[in-house]
């Protein structure tokens, strides 16, 4: 299952959200501001202290939006 | 083989989804253009950010997303259709008609609005990228959520500096404010940032170095006035110091101005017949939201009197 670590007010974790609805690709929304166990998880896959993230296998992730990125760790066509 | 891009034909196409090219559509639309509006960063440009617009006319602190929201839905109730996932790759404006040529489609237009808008820049420090994500960020609403109880550093000194400071004294135990000059933020937004007891303004201060191991520790600053170099221990820091225009697209087509912005008066219209520039990429003296909204709706009527003109013959740009 792919998953996007979000916050609520997050104008490019939205646009991630919206290119995966656009490509039917189903999610789980992960909100690192509510969940700390989320939180935990976001930074320990990327050592990074940004979102929106995105992984399917836990272990490949794309940090930010970017498009072909995102196309490739998901197998989308564009 | 890479199959060949279907091409469709468009009267306006406007280049950006800020509060100029989502004016520009809003108005086109309602003159029955059937605008297309192409935007590969946010919808909303530069105040997609904006966690709360204190000078929009009739909308005293209304935040970039709704503002933007609205516009949006607007425009689109009027036929404007906005595509934000498909990046334009090059465009040809000085023939006729002009071309967009994106990742999916050749759109052939007789307008183009470019309203692209402006970027903000980047630290001008080598170790940026080491650090960019562990420490150094260009989104508040995005990650300023990451510093509960630390120590944030602003670096910049306009409206968007002062603001986002000020959004960040949220999360932030303690934030400095870092700036080479002094501020231009409005006297609003200083006397908030000055009533804070979390923040300390260090002004005629230059950010020199970026420190830590895997992720940003410590930052080097030079005080100008007194000439003294120091660190200062940090956790993250947020980069507003200022916006570039995003017009190298066009640079092979316009004959940009030394800033990058795109030459073009009041009437938004570029030395390129057919083309128009609007909002902040247009250079002119005052960017405001306002005037972004005024450059939208002037270049697309202008741009609706150009079509106009030639359907009846006249080509006078």
């Amino acid at each position: 299952m792919v998953k996007v670590y979000s916050i609520s007010n997050c104008p490019w974790c939205d646009k991630v959200k919206k290119y995966l609805k656009s490509k039917q690709v189903e999610f789980t929304e992960c909100n690192i501001e509510v969940d700390e166990a989320a939180l935990d998880e976001c930074r320990k896959l990327t050592d990074d202290d940004a979102v929106p993230v995105t992984t399917a296998d836990g272990k490949n992730f794309v940090l930010g939006f970017d498009k072909a990125k995102l196309d490739a760790l998901l197998g989308l066509s564009s | 083989m890479a199959a060949e891009k279907k091409h469709i034909q468009k009267e306006v196409v406007i280049i950006g989804a800020g509060m100029a090219g989502l004016t520009a559509a809003l108005y086109a639309g309602r003159m029955n253009l059937r605008p297309l509006v192409l935007e590969s960063g946010l919808i909303g440009g530069q105040i997609a950010n904006a966690t709360g617009i204190e000078n929009y006319p009739g909308l005293p602190g209304v935040s970039g997303r709704d503002l933007i929201a609205a516009v949006q839905e607007q425009a689109e109730g009027f036929g404007a259709v906005i595509d934000e996932f498909d990046p334009i790759q090059r465009v040809s404006l000085k023939e006729t008609p002009k071309c967009v040529e994106t990742e999916s489609f050749v759109y052939e237009t007789d307008v183009v609005i470019i309203a692209s808008g402006m970027e903000r820049r980047r630290l001008p420090l080598t170790e940026e990228k080491k650090y960019a994500g562990k420490g150094v960020h260009y989104c508040e609403l995005c990650d300023g959520h990451m510093y509960q109880d630390k120590v944030i550093a602003v670096m910049g000194g306009g409206n968007a500096a002062v603001d986002a400071a000020n959004f960040l004294t949220k999360y932030a135990r303690k934030l400095y404010l870092v700036h080479r000059s002094q501020l231009r933020a409005d006297e609003i937004s200083r006397e908030k940032l000055r009533e804070n007891k979390k923040v300390t303004v260090l002004l005629e201060t230059e950010i020199k170095a970026l420190h830590g191991d895997s992720r940003l520790e410590r930052i080097g600053i030079l005080d100008k006035t007194s000439g003294e170099s120091r660190e200062l221990a940090v956790d993250g820091i947020f980069v507003n110091i200022g916006v570039s225009p995003n017009t190298t697209l066009f640079k092979d087509e316009i004959a940009l101005a030394a800033d990058g912005r795109i030459p073009a008066g009041e009437d938004c219209r570029t030395a390129i017949p057919g083309v128009f520039a609007a909002g902040d990429v247009r250079q002119k003296e005052v960017r405001q939201l306002t005037t972004a909204a005024a450059d939208g709706t002037t270049a697309a009527i202008l741009a609706e009197k150009y079509l106009a003109n030639r359907k009846r013959g006249n080509v006078l740009w």
